[in-house]
């Protein structure tokens, strides 16, 4: 067996004289290195947009760890995880801010008070400037996307809806994407309008093109009532990419609306915020919780996500996106009855029990492995 | 509690070796990074489709005539594959060429149309069918430990497969016509060993390909639930941190500050980053490291598209692109980002279950070697992506006359970055080592119980076979068998 033996031997001769150095990492190596699922944040500045919506100034916190923020495509969201009464809690948010100011190391959220919202609240009432935050990376498809999309982009906000577009505006007026845009924006009064200086000052540019419909009054310089067809057919054009953002009501009229225009579907995107479901009865079940370290039972109620109830018993419960598409809080259904709302998963997850506890309710008593 | 084997991974070769050691009741321990099993054969959602990122037909399974070694450790891992042959159905186009040429059918119609191309080829091109069936039972003999006698193998055990081809009579015309699928090695001809080529072309004209009826995570879940009832443990959200080689243990350390001890540890992982970043590496290690060359890294579009295949003119299963359709011209190029060398797949050609009725699903993927990426940084990252991914579809709807952006439904772009983050391979590459002289898979294979390390082996397809899933799963097969033999714990 001269040949392999001597085979054997070329490869011993030249590895031989290679340096036995350290191996070094690649470029994509170090890039890759850099990449943190979580960023740690301070806030630089929080600035009043309308009496209930306020912009907080995000900076990388350096004496945690980030360096630099995460670079983004507008349209993306971070999600917001605050440490409440003892569990974790996320929010998703859309970055309002530019991708350009990301490089410059600060992101800009935007977040408008729900009554009685856990966490716009918080938000509100207690945190202050030079506090720190906890928030993932730059997450999520909703967007322009140039490959995918019609260059002329009818954009339909409602209300605190508008943060993508605002990106998405400025990421335009930046040249970091090439496209004409514009943003139907519904509010219900001119005082409920956010952004307003910057809308006016970027509706300076050729491409962009902020139009404002009042709800609830009527004023000069905006148009007057919920957005329908009128609104939106002088800025057709042969071919359009329909992007919306903001409550559900708006989508099932627009969709109406579109189905007129003739608007192929796979030109209309969503952002998905929030996932609604009403049970044909409340009732109220036992849900077991089995963790890597720990087997909690708890209360959990037929119309309360699997994800909320577990939140407000105070478990430490993975989560980011809170409308199933992300996967972080993918859980094993060992047993129990439950309904899903929202975005399906991979039919073989579905198979193997996988669920999205952050839209799954339950319709009987329920056992769930987390931490799988 | 110490395990028998911990495995790092739960790819395609730490499944495989998870199912063979728990058959021979060994008790096992996955930890995986991930929340989900698979490594880089797993299944994503988007919108009403649903993509496969790594398997869709399965080379080295055969069929009732030639059975491949696959279908064998399908067999003894209990799984049951359901799959068709498919026959060759590819086009390939090359910027030297008048015109794409097409492979359609068995390999005596391929070799019918170079016999057409070169009057007089068809008594070599049989001579080298008869070749590689030799060279291939003399490689399942050095698998075996066996001594190898065939005149064949020894002959060209140190030969690149250009040279190789030539030697027995391959028209210089005809080799780059009948080897464009080196691109799924990864190396020019006169890079690969003829060894490792034979091999690659026995099981694809004698095992031929299977396509499977099932997504990729499905057989993923098949083998991490035959795994479980055999009693093998699988911890998810694990990633590994830290290994430590004690006398009587191998200790691993996860990120969530856990420890697991075992007796050998097996990395479903490149070897480089492991000796990199978990653990130090010996001066030798080092040596054989930087001596070694890494693989291509990747850009992969997958595209659902809004009409069926039949209607968007998509007839071929497979497309290929080259600038040079000479495999050793052709590789200078592929060092920067704009050149022209491209695949594409079209699942629905061959299964149409594989997305909704009507809509289509196509997956572009180009290679780059050598620091393609070195300027892409966190500022222009998003809009070189965008723009590498609208350059190969430009490029395609160009070479084949077919138009794909107007049916864009949904697109997935995956980046070496994005790669490297799932995997943790190396610079992104998804070919692992470059097969390249002396760093052959033959090489590897002749020299592996030289190199091996007492206390870790490495499975997966940056081990001893190469790239592929074939490869992968018979890694974790082959690897552990050696061990089982050796193993007196």
């Amino acid at each position: 067996m001269e040949n392999i033996t001597e085979l054997k031997k070329v490869r011993q001769d030249i590895i031989k004289d290679y340096s036995a150095k350290d191996i070094l990492d690649t470029h994509i190596d170090k890039e890759v290195s850099k990449m943190n699922d979580l960023q740690y944040v301070i806030v630089k500045d929080i600035i009043k947009e309308t009496d209930d919506t306020k912009s907080f100034i995000l900076e990388p916190d350096v004496s945690k760890g980030t360096r630099e923020l995460a670079p983004f495509k507008a349209g993306q969201y971070i999600s917001l995880k605050l440490f409440i009464d003892d569990a974790y809690v996320t929010r998703a948010y859309s970055l309002s801010s530019s991708p350009s100011e990301a490089l410059k190391n600060f992101y800009r959220i935007t977040i408008k008070k729900v009554p009685n919202g856990l966490v716009s609240n918080i938000m509100f009432k207690d945190i202050k400037v030079g506090d720190g935050l906890t928030i993932s990376k730059p997450m999520g498809e909703f967007g322009y996307n140039k490959i995918r999309d019609e260059e002329n982009v009818i954009a339909i906000a409602g209300g605190s809806g508008i943060t993508p577009f605002m990106s998405l505006a400025k990421a335009i007026k930046d040249k970091d994407e090439e496209c004409s845009l514009t943003v139907i924006y519904s509010v219900k009064k001119e005082k409920d309008i956010i952004f307003k200086d910057e809308i006016n000052e970027l509706n300076k540019n050729k491409n962009i093109n902020f139009v404002i419909t009042l709800t609830e009054e009527e004023k000069d310089n905006y148009l007057n009532g919920y957005i329908n067809e009128e609104m939106i057919e002088p800025y057709l054009k042969e071919f359009n990419t329909v992007l919306m953002c903001g409550p559900k009501g708006l989508y099932q009229t627009m969709n109406e609306i579109l189905l007129k225009f003739n608007i192929p579907k796979k030109n209309v995107h969503y952002e998905n915020f929030n996932v609604m479901y009403e049970p044909s009865e409340k009732n109220t079940y036992s849900l077991k919780v089995i963790m890597k370290d720990e087997v909690k039972t708890i209360k959990c109620k037929s119309d309360e996500s699997l994800l909320i109830s577990m939140e407000k018993a105070g478990i430490k419960a993975p989560s980011s996106c809170r409308v199933g598409i992300c996967g972080f809080c993918r859980s094993i259904l060992i047993q129990g009855k439950v309904k899903t709302i929202g975005a399906t998963q991979v039919k073989a997850l579905s198979e193997n029990d996988y669920i999205h506890p952050c839209v799954t309710y339950p319709e009987s008593d329920v056992v769930l492995k987390l931490d799988i | 509690m110490i395990y028998d084997y911990i495995i790092i991974g739960s790819g395609l070769g730490g499944l495989s070796a998870g199912l063979n050691l728990t058959l021979n009741s060994k008790k096992v321990l996955i930890l995986e990074k991930n929340s989900l099993p698979g490594g880089a054969t797993t299944t994503f959602k988007k919108g009403r489709f649903e993509f496969d990122t790594a398997l869709y037909d399965l080379y080295n399974y055969g069929n009732s005539e030639h059975i491949g070694e696959l279908q064998n450790i399908f067999n003894e891992y209990d799984l049951s594959i359901d799959g068709e042959v498919v026959p060759f159905n590819a086009l390939i186009n090359a910027l030297d060429l008048k015109k794409p040429y097409e492979i359609k059918g068995n390999i005596e119609d391929f070799f019918i149309y170079l016999e057409h191309l070169k009057p007089g080829s068809i008594t070599n091109l049989k001579k080298f069918l008869k070749v590689i069936k030799e060279i291939h039972d003399s490689i399942l003999e050095i698998e075996k430990g066996v001594k190898v006698k065939n005149e064949y193998f020894l002959k060209y055990l140190d030969t690149n497969a250009y040279d190789a081809l030539i030697d027995i009579g391959i028209s210089k015309e005809i080799i780059p016509y009948l080897s464009f699928l080196w691109i799924q090695l990864g190396s020019p001809l006169n890079k690969l060993s003829f060894i490792d080529y034979a091999e690659f072309m026995y099981k694809i004209i004698f095992k031929k390909r299977v396509v499977l009826n099932i997504k990729n995570m499905e057989l993923i879940f098949n083998m991490v639930n035959k795994y479980r009832d055999k009693h093998g443990k699988i911890i998810f959200n694990a990633e590994v941190v830290n290994i430590n080689k004690n006398k009587d243990y191998v200790l691993v350390e996860t990120k969530d500050q856990k420890e697991y001890k075992c007796k050998h540890l097996i990395c479903d992982l490149m070897p480089r980053y492991v000796y990199k970043d978990l653990l130090k590496a010996t001066p030798e290690i080092n040596k054989l490291e930087n001596a070694r060359t890494i693989g291509a890294n990747s850009l992969v579009v997958y595209l659902g598209l809004n009409k069926d295949c039949k209607t968007l003119g998509l007839k071929h299963y497979k497309y290929y692109n080259f600038n040079n359709l000479n495999s050793i011209i052709n590789i200078k190029s592929m060092n920067s980002f704009y050149h022209s060398t491209f695949e594409a797949i079209v699942p629905n050609v061959v299964n149409e279950d594989v997305s909704p009725k009507n809509t289509t699903i196509m997956v572009l993927k180009t290679d780059y070697y050598g620091d393609a990426w070195a300027k892409v940084n966190k500022s222009n990252y998003h809009k070189l992506k965008e723009d590498l991914a609208n350059n190969l579809i430009e490029q395609f709807e160009r070479y084949f006359n077919i138009e794909l952006k107007a049916y864009i439904e949904e697109i997935e772009i995956v980046t070496p970055f994005a790669f490297e983050k799932l995997t943790n391979n190396i610079n992104g590459s998804m070919y692992g080592y470059m097969r390249k002289g002396y760093d052959n898979s033959i090489n590897r294979l002749v020299s592996y119980e030289d190199e091996k390390d007492p206390n870790i082996s490495f499975v997966g397809g940056s081990s001893l076979f190469g790239n592929g899933a074939d490869n992968a799963i018979k890694s974790g097969y082959f690897i552990t068998n050696k061990l089982l033999n050796k193993d007196d714990f």
